[in-house]
C-alpha cells in the first residue's frame, strides 16, 4: 500500500467518525431539550478540536494520503475500511469540523420543537460528511455518501418551512438520481480493477469509450451536487425551506461535496474523458455563473438570493477545477473554503433576522441599520467578501481561478468577469436595502440587536475572512504537492486526447 | 540623535485629544487643565538641537528642529492653548476640545518641523481641524463660512504643495525647511510665499480670515486668532527674512485691516480684521529682516497672540452672555459686565501700544527698525496704522459695548452679566501677562532670537523721546475719537470686502455645476439607466422566471409525468382477478402475433 502514510498511535480520522456518532447515541437517551443542545455543542467542539492536530501534523511535502487506517471489512467482497487525507480533503474536513458547532449555535433558539432529534440529525450528518471527504474505500464512499441524504431529508422535513414536503423530496430524488449512476459507474470500476480502493483506480488504461461513460455518470451525480446550471434547481428551494442550521450545512458542506469528487474521481481516474469535456464543463460553468448571477439579481427573498448567489460562486469553482492548472484547482479548492466560510455566514445572517421578523423577504428586513449596528457590520463584510472585494477570502479565490482561466483561454475567463460585476451588483442591492432601505422597516420594534451567542457564532468565521484574504499562504500551503500530483495524474495522458478528440463527434 | 527627554508637544496634545472621550466626567475638567500645561512643560524643558528624525521611505523627515524662533513660538503657542482651554472649560461638547487641541498640535508641528514634508502635513491638519471650530457654532452661516474657509486653505495648500515640489525637483532633491534664498527668487519661491502669505491673511488672500473668525464658535474664535496667521509668521521669518516684497504688503495689511476695522459694525468681525492689522506689522518686520525688525515680529507676535486673545474672549463672552455681537446691538453694558470690560480695555490699550502696555513693547520695534532701515515711508505708515488701531480697537470697542448708547433690547440687558469664573480666570492671565510684559521687558526680550538687537533695544524703549512720541499720537487719536464720535457711531452694515469674490465665484460655480454639468450628468445618468439598469433587470427577472417555468417546468414536469404513469400503472392493479388474467393473455396474443407476423 505505497498510496498510504498509515497512522501510528491514535486514530484520529476514525475519531472523527466515532466522536458524533456516540454522540447522537447518547442523545438517545435523553429527553432534555436544553441537555440536547449544550451537549450537541460539546461534541461538536470536541470533533472540531480533534481535527486541528490534523493541520499540524499534515506533512505538506507528499501527495500521499496521511493518518492513514486500513482495516478488512467485508473480506468475501473485498471491501475495506480505508481512510485517508491528502492536501485536497484535508481543508475540507476543517471547515467541516469548524462549522459544525456554529451550527449548534445558530439553532439555540432557532429550533423549539424535537430539539433532541433535531441535534441527532445534525451529528450523524457531520460523521457522514467527514466520512465522505476521508473515505479511500468506494463501498464506505458511497454508503456514506448516500447516508448524508437522510438526515439531510429530515432536517428539511421536518424543522423545514411552508412547503418543506415540495422541497425536501426534490432535494432527495434529485440527488438520488444522479447518485444510481455513480453507483454503476463505481462497480463497472470494480469489476475491470477487481478492488475498491479508489486510488488504485487512478492512472489505469481505461479503454476510451469506457472512461467516458464512467465519466459522464460520474459527472452527473456530482454536477448535481455542486451544483452545476443546469441542474440547480433544486438548490433554492431546498434552501428557502431549510432551517438555519441545514442551510449552512448545505451551503457549505454539502455543495462541496460534488466539487470535491471532480477533483477525487473524475480527474484522475478518467483523465482522458475529463480533456475531453473539458470545453463543455467550462461552457457549463461560465453559463452557471452568468445565469446565477442574473437570478440572484432578481430576488426579493434573501435567502433565494444566497442560493442563487452559490450558484454563480460554484461556477467558479467548477471553472477552476477545469482549467486544469495550477493556480485554477488551487484557486478553486481555496474557494470552496471560502465560499463555505463566507455563504455560511450569510445563510446565518439571514437567520438571524428569520428569527426576529419571521420573513425572508428584503422589504421586512430594510433599513436595518438604525436597528442592528452589530448586525449590519457583520453583514456587511460577509457580502464584501461575497462579492470578492479585494482583501476578503474570496478575493484570493476568484483571483487565482481567473489567473488560471486567463492562462487557460482569455475568452473563457472574459465571459467570467462580467459575473464579478454581477456579484457585486446583487450583493450591494442586497446590503443597500438591509441597511439602509427604501421604505422604513415594517416592524422596527421588534429588531433587537445581536446577543452574545449570536456575535460569538458569526465572529469566527470575520476572522477566517480577513485571515484568508489577508494572509492565504497558511491555507495555500497544504495543498500545493497535491494539486500539483493530481495534475501530473491529469496531464499524463495529453497524448490520447488527439484519438478521443477524433473518436467523438 | 533623538533624545530621551525631548517629547513634542504635538504628541502631548494629540494623544490628549484621543483619549479626551475615555476621561470621566468628574475630572474632565482637571484634565482639560493638565493636558496643555503639560505641553507647555515639554516646551520650557527644550534644549536647542536637533530632535525626533525619522526615516521615511527615501526621506528623512525632521521633527523637532529646536531653536530660539522656533522656542518664542512654541512657548507662546502652548500658554495660549493652556489659557483658550481654560476659557472654553463649560463647553460641553468634547470634540470642540479634541479639534482645538489638535489644530494647535498641528501649529506645533509646523514650528518644530525641520522640512517641507511635515511642514506640509502638519499645516493640512491645522486647516481641517481649525474648519470645525467654525462649524460647531452650528448656526447656518458658519456652515457656509466653514466650507469657503476650507476651500481657500485647500487651495492655498495646493500652492503650497506646487512651490514644494517644484523645488524639490530644482534643487534635486531638497526638502529642508529654512532660509529659501530671498534674493534670487524662482517661481518656487513665489508659490510657497504664496502659500505662506494665504495663511498670514496678506490682501488679497485675505477674506478668510473675518469671514470665518467672526462666525467661529465663542472659545474657537479665541484658538483661531492665535494660531494659523501667527504659524504663518513664522514660517516666513524662517524663510523669508528679508523678502522684500514683504514690506509694502506688510504695511497694505495695516491700513487695509484699520480701515475695514472702523467700518465694521460687528465686534468680533472688527477684531478679526484688526489680526489682519497687526499680522501687517509682522509681515512687514519679516520682510525688512534686520535682527531687529526680525525680534520685533517675534515680539509682536508673542504680545499679540495674548492681547488679542484676551479682545476675542472679552468680547467672545459679551456673545456668550447676551447672544449679540453687533455695536448695533449693544452698548451701556458697563454696569451689568463690569469685569469683562476690564479686561476687554486691558486687551485694547495693550494693542494701542499703550506705555506699560504689551504691544508698546513690541510693535515700536518694527516701526524703530523700519526708521533704522531709513524705510521711512513703512515707518510713518506703520506709525498711522497705531493711530487708527487705538481708534477702533482701544476706544472704538470698549466705548461702543460698555458705554454709549444703550442699544440693547430688553431681553440682551436681562441676560447680560459677568461671565463664568472659568472665563474671567483665561482673561485675567491673559491681562496679567500683557501689563508683565509691557512693564517687565527682559521677560520677553530675553527669548527673542537675535540676542545683541533685542539688549540694544530694550535700554532705548522706554526712553523719554519714545514715550512722548507714543503719548501724543495716543492723545490725538483720542481727542479726534470723541469729536468724531458721530460719525463713528455703529450702524447695521456689512462692510464690502473681497470675500464677495468668494461668494460670487462660488456663486458662478454652483450656477456651472446646475446648468452644463448637471445636465451632462442627467443625460449620463439616463444613458446608465436605459442601456445599463432596465436591460440588466430585465435580463435577471427573465433569468428568474425562466428558472422556474423553464428549467423547474422541466424538472418537475418529469416528477409529475412520472407520477401522472404511475397512477395509470395502478389502474391495471385493480386486484380482481379476471382482470389480470384479461391483460395477460391479451398480452400474450400481440406477443404470438407479432412473433407470427416477424
Amino acid at each position: 500500500m505505497d498510496f498510504l502514510i498509515l497512522n501510528e498511535g491514535f486514530r484520529t480520522l476514525s475519531a472523527l467518525l466515532v466522536v458524533p456518532l456516540l454522540g447522537a447515541l447518547v442523545l438517545l437517551t435523553t429527553s432534555s431539550a436544553s441537555f440536547a443542545r449544550f451537549w450537541t455543542l460539546l461534541i461538536t467542539t470536541i470533533t472540531a478540536a480533534l481535527s486541528l492536530p490534523l493541520y499540524w501534523g499534515f506533512d505538506a511535502t507528499t501527495a500521499k494520503y496521511q493518518f492513514a487506517e486500513h482495516l478488512a471489512w467485508i473480506p468475501a467482497l473485498n471491501i475495506n475500511y480505508t481512510l485517508g487525507i491528502d492536501g485536497i480533503s484535508l481543508l475540507l474536513i476543517l471547515l467541516t469540523t469548524l462549522l459544525l458547532p456554529l451550527c449548534v449555535l445558530a439553532s439555540w433558539n432557532y429550533i423549539k420543537t424535537r430539539v433532541r432529534e433535531f441535534m441527532i440529525c445534525l451529528l450523524i450528518m457531520e460523521a457522514a460528511m467527514l466520512g465522505v471527504f476521508m473515505a479511500l474505500d468506494f463501498v464506505l464512499f458511497y454508503m456514506l455518501w448516500e447516508a448524508m441524504l437522510i438526515p439531510m431529508y429530515l432536517l428539511i422535513a421536518i424543522w423545514g418551512g411552508p412547503r418543506k414536503v415540495y422541497a425536501s423530496i426534490k432535494f432527495f430524488l434529485y440527488t438520488l438520481a444522479g447518485s444510481v449512476l455513480l453507483l454503476v459507474a463505481i462497480i463497472a470500476l470494480y469489476l475491470h480493477n477487481g478492488t475498491w480502493f479508489i486510488p488504485m483506480m487512478m492512472g489505469q488504461e481505461y479503454s476510451t469509450l469506457f472512461q467516458t461513460v464512467v465519466f459522464l455518470a460520474f459527472f452527473l451525480a456530482f454536477a448535481i451536487k455542486v451544483p452545476m446550471f443546469p441542474f440547480h434547481t433544486w438548490l433554492p428551494a431546498a434552501h428557502v425551506e431549510a432551517p438555519t442550521a441545514g442551510s449552512v450545512i448545505l451551503a457549505s458542506v454539502l455543495l462541496k461535496m460534488g466539487t470535491y469528487g471532480f477533483l477525487r474521481f473524475c480527474l484522475p481516474i478518467t483523465p482522458a474523458a475529463t480533456l475531453t469535456f473539458t470545453p463543455y464543463i467550462l461552457a457549463l460553468s461560465v453559463a452557471g455563473i452568468l445565469y446565477g448571477g442574473f437570478t440572484a439579481l432578481a430576488q426579493s427573498d434573501m435567502k433565494k438570493l444566497i442560493a442563487y448567489s452559490s450558484v454563480g460562486h460554484m461556477g467558479f469553482v467548477t471553472l477552476g477545477i477545469f482549467v486544469l492548472n495550477t493556480q485554477g484547482v488551487e484557486g478553486a479548492l481555496l474557494q470552496m473554503i471560502n465560499h463555505g466560510v463566507t455563504t455560511g455566514a450569510l445563510f446565518l445572517c439571514v437567520g438571524m433576522i428569520y428569527e426576529r421578523t419571521h420573513s425572508r423577504e428584503l422589504d421586512s428586513a430594510s433599513g436595518l441599520g438604525k436597528f442592528m449596528p452589530i448586525y449590519v457590520t457583520f453583514l456587511a463584510f460577509f457580502s464584501l467578501s461575497s462579492l470578492a472585494f479585494p482583501g476578503t477570502n474570496s478575493f484570493i479565490g476568484e483571483f487565482l481561478i481567473l489567473v488560471g482561466a486567463f492562462t487557460k483561454s482569455k475568452i473563457v475567463a472574459g465571459c467570467a468577469i462580467p459575473g464579478a460585476v454581477l456579484a457585486a451588483a446583487y450583493m450591494l442591492r442586497m446590503l443597500q436595502r438591509m441597511i439602509w432601505g427604501s421604505k422604513p422597516n415594517p416592524h422596527p420594534e421588534i429588531l433587537s440587536d445581536l446577543s452574545l451567542r449570536e456575535i460569538v457564532t458569526l465572529a469566527p468565521l470575520l476572522v477566517f475572512v480577513f485571515w484568508i484574504g489577508l494572509r492565504p499562504e497558511p491555507f495555500l500551503s497544504v495543498m500545493h504537492t497535491s494539486v500539483a500530483h493530481l495534475l501530473a495524474q491529469v496531464h499524463q495522458v495529453t497524448p490520447q486526447v488527439m484519438t478521443v478528440g477524433t473518436l467523438l463527434p | 540623535m533623538i533624545n530621551n527627554l525631548w517629547v513634542h508637544p504635538t504628541l502631548v496634545l494629540l494623544f490628549g485629544a484621543l483619549l479626551m472621550p475615555l476621561v470621566p466626567r468628574v475630572l474632565k475638567k482637571a484634565y482639560l487643565l493638565l493636558v496643555p500645561v503639560l505641553a507647555f512643560a515639554s516646551v520650557l524643558h527644550m534644549t536647542n538641537g536637533t530632535f525626533g528624525v525619522v526615516s521615511f521611505l527615501d526621506w528623512t523627515l525632521t521633527f523637532g528642529r529646536v531653536d530660539a524662533l522656533a522656542k518664542i513660538f512654541a512657548y507662546i503657542m502652548t500658554l495660549m492653548c493652556a489659557i483658550g482651554t481654560i476659557y472654553g472649560m463649560h463647553v460641553k461638547n468634547d470634540w470642540e476640545h479634541m479639534v482645538a487641541w489638535t489644530y494647535v498640535a498641528g501649529s506645533l508641528g509646523v514650528i518644530f518641523c525641520g522640512d517641507y514634508l511635515v511642514l506640509f502635513l502638519f499645516w493640512e491638519i491645522m486647516a481641517f481641524s481649525s474648519v470645525f471650530l467654525v462649524w460647531f457654532r452650528g448656526r447656518k452661516e458658519s456652515l457656509f463660512a466653514g466650507y469657503r474657509y476650507l476651500l481657500v486653505h485647500t487651495a492655498g495648500g495646493l500652492i503650497l504643495l506646487a512651490g514644494i515640489v517644484l523645488r524639490f525637483q530644482a534643487t534635486g532633491g531638497d526638502l529642508s525647511f529654512g532660509p529659501i534664498g530671498v534674493h534670487t527668487p524662482q517661481l518656487y519661491t513665489w508659490l510657497i510665499m504664496i502659500g505662506f502669505i494665504l495663511n498670514a491673511a496678506v490682501p488679497p488672500f485675505h477674506a478668510w480670515l473675518p469671514d470665518a473668525y467672526g462666525e467661529a464658535t465663542v472659545t474657537g474664535a479665541v484658538f483661531m486668532c492665535a494660531f494659523t496667521t501667527k504659524t504663518a509668521v513664522y514660517a516666513l521669518a524662517r524663510g523669508f527674512a528679508g523678502m522684500e516684497i514683504l514690506v509694502p504688503l506688510g504695511v497694505c495689511m495695516a491700513l487695509y485691516g484699520v480701515v475695514y476695522a472702523v467700518l465694521e459694525n460687528d465686534a468680533r468681525r472688527l477684531l478679526a480684521y484688526h489680526i489682519i492689522s497687526q499680522v501687517g506689522y509682522m509681515v512687514a518686520g519679516v520682510g525688512i529682516g534686520t535682527p531687529l525688525a526680525i525680534n520685533g515680529a517675534c515680539a509682536h507676535a508673542f504680545a499679540h497672540i495674548l492681547y488679542k486673545g484676551l479682545l476675542f474672549m472679552g468680547t467672545g463672552s459679551v456673545l456668550y452672555m447676551t447672544g449679540k455681537s453687533k455695536f448695533s446691538e449693544l452698548g451701556g453694558l458697563y454696569k451689568k459686565m463690569p469685569m469683562a470690560f476690564v479686561f476687554t480695555l486691558i486687551g485694547g490699550l495693550s494693542i494701542s501700544a499703550f506705555p506699560l502696555f504689551s504691544g508698546f513693547v513690541s510693535k515700536s520695534m518694527i516701526v524703530a527698525a523700519g526708521f533704522e532701515e531709513h524705510n521711512y515711508w513703512a515707518g510713518f505708515l506703520l506709525t498711522l496704522a497705531s493711530a487708527g488701531t487705538f481708534l477702533h480697537t482701544g476706544l472704538k470697542v470698549p466705548y461702543f459695548i460698555w458705554f454709549g448708547k444703550n442699544h440693547c433690547s430688553q431681553e440682551t440687558w436681562d441676560k447680560a452679566a459677568d461671565p463664568p469664573w472659568n472665563m474671567q480666570v483665561a482673561m485675567l492671565i491673559a491681562s496679567v501677562l500683557c501689563i508683565f510684559i509691557g512693564s517687565y521687558t527682559p521677560y520677553l526680550y530675553n527669548m527673542l532670537p537675535h540676542q545683541e538687537a533685542a539688549v540694544a533695544y530694550s535700554k532705548v524703549v522706554y526712553s523719554s523721546y519714545h514715550l512722548s512720541e507714543s503719548l501724543q499720537i495716543l492723545l490725538f487719536t483720542a481727542v479726534g475719537f470723541f469729536l468724531l464720535i458721530k460719525k463713528l457711531a455703529p450702524e447695521p452694515t456689512i462692510s464690502i470686502d473681497l470675500d464677495w469674490f468668494y461668494r460670487m465665484g462660488g456663486r458662478g460655480f454652483l450656477r456651472l455645476a446646475k446648468g452644463p454639468i448637471q445636465w451632462v450628468d442627467t443625460g449620463v445618468s439616463e444613458f446608465y439607466r436605459l442601456l445599463g439598469l432596465i436591460p440588466l433587470m430585465t435580463t435577471a427577472r427573465f433569468s428568474s422566471w425562466f428558472d422556474w417555468h423553464g428549467i423547474d417546468g422541466v424538472v418537475d414536469g418529469t416528477a409529475s409525468g412520472v407520477r401522472g404513469l404511475g397512477t395509470v400503472l395502478k389502474r391495471l392493479q385493480s386486484g380482481q382477478l379476471q382482470y389480470t388474467i384479461f391483460y395477460a393473455v391479451t398480452l400474450l396474443a400481440l406477443f404470438l402475433a407479432a412473433y407470427v407476423l416477424a
